[in-house]
């Protein structure tokens, strides 16, 4: 352990202290990686973290020890995300998300490579950049499901939707995702692909 | 269940975020059905896929570092 500070603090401040470190900052790389998917740059998304994880600091008695910390913090994050960052680090989505019905990429590929090889050769920052990509209210809900693992009540929770929405934005979110890295594998010759 | 229901429900089944009812439906319907078989194993592969290449990036140890100082150095 570290050598005592050298004025101990009261021992409730210390005790908030530990606790806080072990319920919450073990969540940082989480927060992190989402931050960084919602903001879409580094700079913003450590800013954005660095608040959050205050502002749950702040906040940390409204907390119940051996909840669902991770998703108490997300929920902090991405509302402070909306309220202070959304404005000005993107443009404001300009598609009808509802309008979006992605074809299925199963169909096109089971020929040719049904166990789709292809996608080993797509390198990670081509699938962050298909993540990026992907309109918003799809972008998030594929990362805290498929990348962060989050149940459908927890996802519902931090997005602040029913659960029937945190579904159907997950099927189509997935194979949008799906489509667009299917057609990338196609562009670069990785896989041939339904000639139409 | 039909396979239109079955690829519909396909992500809650992978995800085991259904009814253990509709779980049983879905279960035998693929065991029946080669080709759902090998849509949901396609899938699945997608999305370990997916899990496997986003995860690597952490927190900066220079963020970590930050937040230690705001939070406990006061």
């Amino acid at each position: 352990m570290t050598s005592p500070p050298p004025s101990p603090p009261p021992p409730d401040a210390d005790q908030k202290r530990s606790t806080f470190e072990r319920e919450a900052l073990v969540h940082l790389d989480s927060l992190y990686r989402v931050a960084l998917r919602l903001t879409g740059n580094e700079a913003d998304a450590q800013d954005l973290v660095q608040e959050a994880v205050l502002r749950a600091y702040r906040a940390w008695e409204q907390y119940t020890p051996g909840t669902n910390a991770r998703g108490w913090l997300l929920t902090i994050l991405r509302n402070l995300f909306i309220n202070e960052y959304r404005r000005r680090s993107r443009h404001p989505e300009t598609v009808d998300v509802d309008t979006i019905e992605p074809y299925a990429v199963f169909p096109e590929i089971q020929d040719e490579d049904p166990q789709a090889t292809f996608f080993d050769r797509i390198v990670d920052d081509e699938v962050l950049r298909a993540l990026d990509q992907l309109p918003h209210v799809f972008r998030e809900a594929v990362m805290l499901s498929d990348v962060e693992g989050l149940s459908y009540d927890e996802i519902a929770t931090v997005l602040d939707v029913p659960v029937g929405t945190v579904k159907s934005r997950l099927f189509r979110g997935r194979r949008l995702l799906q489509s667009r890295l299917y057609e990338y594998a196609v562009s670069q010759g990785y896989i041939k692909g339904q000639t139409s | 269940m039909n396979c239109r229901e079955c690829i519909e429900h396909l992500y809650e089944y992978l995800d085991r975020e259904m009814t253990p009812e509709l779980e049983r439906e879905i279960r035998a319907h693929l065991a029946d059905c080669p080709p759902c078989g090998e849509q949901h194993d396609f899938e699945a592969i997608f999305l370990k896929f997916l899990r496997a290449r986003c995860t690597a990036q952490g927190a900066p140890l220079d963020l970590r570092r930050r937040i230690l100082e705001e939070l406990f150095d006061e």
